[in-house]
């Protein structure tokens, strides 16, 4: 009886927390690089509008996916210019971005406002699927969740196991070291920066393939702030993330269950709660260990002197 | 030098920030197999010299030949290609990553890292030249000489032939500036090449094979470590002997008592006794590091005297410092005019007002324009150009930054001057007008100078203190003959009794 509950409960966590998921491993390596990159919110919406276009207007939802993520990666770059080219403030920027995104999404977006779009559709793994509790928790999604398994432990292999990984994080780390080593800085927090949008972007593109199949304004809705706090929780770590990623997913998908049973909770107190939990999350992190966790030059410029 | 191609030749190197040279017509070569000390005061050209063979800086004239063909350092990157790898005095790590993580930063090869066998590559690497360390362990748990060997261990990892050690026993205990030499000493023993920057003068005689003492920019002397009997000869060299001669100048007749000092100990002092009397200058010279730094502070009130009593214009230390008046008492002109004695993002009026805005205060408000009245006026009279109250601190150039500094300092009818370094890195023309300002205001006031240049000490001061190793070695008036030809050798250690 209690199953019945709670497994479609954990399932439904998977699915909503996937797209944060997606943005949280790109600020992790936005972040690892040394930059940080407030506009996630923008750069996802972007990404998310850019995936419903294409497949509109093309068909294709694969086709769609990746346009999303280039459409992050330009979003990004923006913030690369203002931080790399002309060394302005970091948080300022990403601000920014996050306006100019979300207003950019509304404004582009309006026409699409209640229309549909071909997406992805849940494919039950076989075999996988069948094994109980787990099977119908992780492996009856869409292609786009199975492919986030995948990512956590490619992106702490990347950062941990090989040499680009290793002089990105120098980058974040102590940029003078990095230079003094005879690396180009630079063009390590390029990656991160366009790296991590390409990630923001897919992460966009889920809310408009598979979490829903239409447009409407807002769909993110604070996901981005959320993948941003997250960073935080998971002490940049790939692993952690996921772990984040679901329990806030798990949070979305419970509180829309509590208003669909009818509860005498008004909705806006539930509808409150995931952005609760992040303020939550964020004491408590920051409160154990979280500050010392982070790249030590995060949201540093580098000067020509350096 | 030997008949062998040295490793490195520098031929007529030039190097100028504006009017100021700070390297000038430098030539030297680096040897395999030898120890090369460059011995000069701060100020001397030193880390200029460093910063061209690391690439960082570009020479304004002159040639590096590397091996024999000259060379272009136009990029860290490029030096490190050469084989020149650089120990900085402040260490280039990670401290979030572990030790083998920073040996393999910047360093080619493959895509991945296959950390057991780098492990294991490290910690050979490191047991043949006689260091203790871990390739696992996080940076930031490591002491300061541990982090040194990691730099090192980076530098022979890449098979740097070069290795620059800047200051490198700045920071260490001294056992672990003997396990350093034991290494330096084999790894020169491996056909490395060492280039020493230090102004230790027992340590270079200790360890280099050849040294090149560099003064105001200059090559002024190269001798091999063998033919030097003394420190005391290496004090000598360094000094300079043409600027022990007599400087003819006024004196004031010294009035009351405005610093009194009386065994003041801790933080590297020991027993510390001195005045200053209005009307005079006295000059503590000595090689830098020998506790100047700590004296100036307690002076100026940034730290509290561990043990003894510091008297400012007749009271107390804690007194003087708790209800300090903004105009007739203490002046300080730090050697960092950058950084603490002034605002780099701020205008000259704001600039001028940080420390006599006790004048322009009416109730809770600033008077500002009268403020850019005084600045306006200030700025004429001193000369500092660009003529322009706004004009930001950065925009200044050293000199003119710090007549700028002068003009603030003695706006406030200072009773005591604390002046450090006054003229570092300011070109003659500066120098000589700092000079005169500073004689200028010894008529209202006594005045501290502290400097490491002998000359300006002979210039300006009346009287003259040596400091070797936190203590007071000597004090003497400028006009005894004997004791100020004996300053190299108190500077040196020697003579404690004299």
């Amino acid at each position: 009886m209690e199953l019945a509950i709670i497994v479609p409960l954990l399932a439904a966590a998977v699915q909503s927390g996937t797209p944060i998921l997606y943005a949280t491993l790109g600020e992790i390596v936005t972040e690892k690089s040394g930059v940080l990159n407030l506009g996630v919110e923008g750069v996802m919406i972007l990404g998310t509008l850019t995936a419903f276009v294409v497949a509109l207007t093309t068909g294709s939802p694969v086709l769609a996916f990746v346009a999303a993520g280039v459409a992050g990666t330009l979003a990004a770059a923006i913030h690369g210019m203002v931080c790399l080219w002309f060394r302005g403030n970091q948080v300022v920027s990403g601000l920014a971005l996050t306006i100019l995104g979300t207003g950019l999404a509304d404004y582009l977006g309006n026409a699409y406002v209640g229309r549909t779009a071909p997406g992805f559709s849940p494919v039950a793994l076989p075999l996988l699927s069948e094994i109980p509790i787990v099977g119908p928790i992780f492996f009856n999604h869409d292609p786009l969740v199975y492919l986030t398994y995948g990512l956590p432990p490619l992106i702490w292999y990347g950062l941990m196991r090989t040499r680009p990984g290793l002089c990105l994080r120098a980058a974040g780390e102590y940029p003078a070291a990095a230079t003094a080593a005879g690396l180009d800085v630079a063009a390590y927090r390029w990656f991160g920066i366009l790296g991590g949008g390409f990630l923001m972007g897919l992460g966009g593109a889920y809310l408009s393939l598979s979490y829903t199949h239409l447009w409407t304004n807002n769909l993110t809705g604070g996901r981005g702030w959320i993948a941003v706090a997250l960073v935080i929780f998971a002490f940049w770590r790939p692993g952690r993330a996921v772990f984040g990623a679901y329990l806030f997913g798990g949070i979305m998908a419970l509180q829309l269950r509590l208003q669909a049973s009818g509860t005498q909770l008004p909705s806006s107190l539930l509808l409150m709660l995931p952005y609760a939990l992040t303020v939550i999350v964020l004491v408590l992190s920051s409160w154990r260990r979280g500050a010392s966790e982070a790249p030590a030059a995060l949201g540093v410029n580098m000067e020509p002197a350096d | 030098m030997s008949g062998k191609t040295p490793l490195i030749r520098l031929q007529a190197v030039s190097k100028s920030f504006g009017p100021v040279h700070a390297n000038r017509d430098i030539s030297l070569d680096i040897e395999e197999g030898r120890i090369l000390a460059l011995l000069g005061e701060n100020g001397a050209g030193k880390s200029t010299l460093m910063s061209i063979l690391a690439g960082q800086l570009q020479p304004d004239a002159g040639t590096i030949f590397h091996d024999g063909a000259p060379i272009e350092l136009t990029s860290t990157d490029k030096a490190i290609t050469a084989g020149i790898g650089m120990v900085y005095q402040h260490f280039k790590l990670v401290e979030a990553m572990t030790v083998a993580e920073n040996i393999q930063l910047g360093h080619g090869g493959g895509m991945w890292l296959n950390w057991a066998e780098i492990n294991d590559e490290v910690r050979e690497l490191a047991a043949f030249y006689g260091m203790k360390v871990d390739p696992g362990a996080r940076i930031a748990d490591l002491s300061m000489g541990e982090k040194q060997q990691v730099e090192i261990l980076k530098l022979l990892h890449r098979r740097s032939r070069v290795l620059i050690f800047d200051e490198p026993t700045a920071v260490l205990t001294p056992s672990e500036a003997d396990n350093l030499f034991a290494t330096m000493k084999l790894m020169v023993g491996q056909g490395k090449a060492i280039v020493f920057i230090s102004h230790k003068l027992e340590e270079v005689m200790a360890i280099a094979d050849n040294i090149v003492i560099l003064r105001r920019g200059e090559v002024v002397d190269r001798v091999a470590a063998a033919a030097v009997a003394s420190t005391v000869e290496l004090a000598e060299r360094m000094v300079g002997r043409e600027v022990l001669l007599e400087v003819d100048r006024q004196a004031v007749e010294p009035r009351q008592i405005v610093l009194k000092v009386e065994k003041v100990a801790g933080d590297g002092l020991q027993a510390i006794d001195m005045e200053v009397r209005q009307g005079e200058i006295l000059g503590i010279v000595g090689v830098a590091g020998n506790g100047q730094k700590p004296l100036v502070e307690m002076v100026c009130g940034l730290h509290r005297p561990p043990a003894g009593s510091i008297r400012l214009l007749g009271m107390e230390w804690r007194k003087f410092f708790a209800d300090q008046k903004w105009d007739l008492a203490l002046s300080y002109i730090p050697e960092d005019r950058q950084g603490l004695a002034t605002c780099r993002n701020l205008d000259l009026v704001d600039n001028f007002l940080l420390t006599t805005r006790g004048g322009f205060v009416r109730g809770p408000w600033l008077q500002r324009r009268q403020a850019e009245e005084k600045a306006k006026r200030l700025i004429d009279e001193f000369d500092i150009r660009p003529p322009n109250p706004q004009a930001l601190a950065w925009q200044l150039s050293g000199g003119n930054l710090q007549k700028m500094v002068l003009a603030r300092e003695f706006y406030r009818k200072p009773r005591l001057i604390v002046a450090e370094q006054p003229t570092q890195g300011l070109d003659i023309a500066a120098t000589e007008d700092v000079w005169r300002l500073l004689l200028e205001a010894r008529e209202q006031a006594g005045i501290l100078l502290v400097t490491g240049d002998l000359a300006e000490a002979l210039a300006l001061s009346d009287r003259i203190a040596v400091m070797f190793e936190g203590r007071i070695v000597a004090t003497f008036a400028i006009d005894d003959r004997e004791h100020v030809a004996r300053i190299p050798q108190m500077m040196a250690g020697l003579e404690i009794t004299a």
